[in-house]
């Protein structure tokens, strides 16, 4: 048997689950500045390398009943797409690791970001 | 420096394609220590890139007992032997796939005597390891289906392959027609007729490329899920 459940339920001023009153004071928890550093969680790329070639692959294959003789243009280009894209991927991985700077590059890494981070720290 | 290094070493080790170094014991070298060149054909280009006056003062590993400079020295036969290989009997290994090169040979010639024509004639290729390089590349896949779950199902993602493994692919696929045989048939006949049937485009071994790639081509709209 429960005694006066509404009192209990009810939000009043002496319990925590009554509105705040405006204005609510602004309590300072962290800092109020940007970290010196930036976090690699952005950096993963969602872009599938060599789609354009693997459907013109696919579609020369369907044209041949997947002979691979007759298509041996599109196979070339293929397979070329994806050395270019792994060789550009493990150099970038290599220069994104070491957080090497490449002069004049736009799209920088995390890694990268912060070697200029701490190169040249952001001002107070 | 170092960086550097390791790009030589990687290029060279992809020219090779295949090698993967292995010893008899158990050993370990430190990071810095390189793998021997030790064909003549990758020692002249190293003189040519003025390259030799640099590796001659780093430590280099001992190259294992089958690497050697002989002529007959092929990566890809040591590779297939290696697949071949069971319980580290390596001379059996050998003596099965050079059995089953003299089969291909034997074949090979027989078909040339009977040959009518010289031009039928030039056609045939007679030697058995170019035989296999042709096999090898002919059954070599162009991708593979990689499992992504994507919200509780499982979706065959098609994608590019690496070279090393499309190789591997290739060499395991040969021997694994080669196993599917009667008893009475033995591994050298086997695998020559396999090996001259993925030479010349057919077979079991084309088949199963074919095979994968028509389940590729049927899983072409998950392509997009692929993330490298």
């Amino acid at each position: 048997m429960r005694l006066y459940p509404f009192l209990r339920a009810s939000p009043s001023n002496n319990n925590a689950r009554a509105p705040q009153r405006e204005p609510v004071p602004f309590q300072m928890l962290l800092p109020l500045s940007l970290k010196k550093t930036v976090s690699g969680k952005g950096d993963k790329l969602n872009e599938a390398a060599c789609m354009q070639e693997m459907a013109l692959m696919f579609a020369c294959f369907k044209k041949s009943e997947f002979n691979q003789q007759e298509c041996l243009k599109e196979v070339s280009e293929f397979k070329s797409c994806y050395k270019s894209y792994s060789e550009k991927m493990s150099t970038l991985r290599k220069q994104g690791k070491k957080g090497i700077l490449v002069p004049g590059e736009k799209k920088l890494t995390h890694r990268q970001m912060n070697e200029l981070l701490k190169r040249f720290p952001p001002k107070k | 420096m170092s960086g550097n290094l390791r790009f030589l070493n990687k290029s060279i080790t992809q020219s090779l394609c295949v090698l993967s170094r292995g010893y008899a014991r158990r050993t370990s070298f430190p990071d810095y220590y390189q793998n021997p060149i030790f064909r003549k054909d990758e020692q002249s280009r190293l003189i040519e890139e003025g390259e030799l006056s640099r590796r001659a003062k780093l430590p280099v590993k001992p190259p294992t007992v089958y690497e050697s400079s002989s002529v007959y020295h092929d990566p890809l036969v040591n590779k297939v032997i290696n697949h071949v290989m069971e319980k580290g009997k390596k001379q059996l290994a050998r003596s099965l796939v050079e059995k089953a090169f003299e089969n291909i040979k034997r074949k090979q010639i027989e078909r040339y005597h009977l040959a009518s024509s010289p031009d039928e004639k030039a056609k045939i290729e007679l030697n058995p390891k170019d035989i296999l390089h042709k096999a090898v590349e002919n059954s070599k896949p162009l991708l593979q289906l990689t499992p992504i779950k994507r919200g509780g199902i499982t979706y065959q993602v098609p994608g590019p392959i690496t070279e090393r493994r499309s190789l591997f692919l290739a060499i395991k696929w040969l021997l694994e027609a080669t196993y599917e045989k009667e008893k009475q048939v033995h591994f050298p006949e086997q695998f020559a007729w396999e090996v001259l049937e993925a030479a010349n485009n057919t077979g079991k071994v084309i088949k199963r490329k074919q095979d994968l790639h028509r389940q590729c081509e049927a899983n072409r709209a998950y392509a997009h899920y692929r993330w490298q």
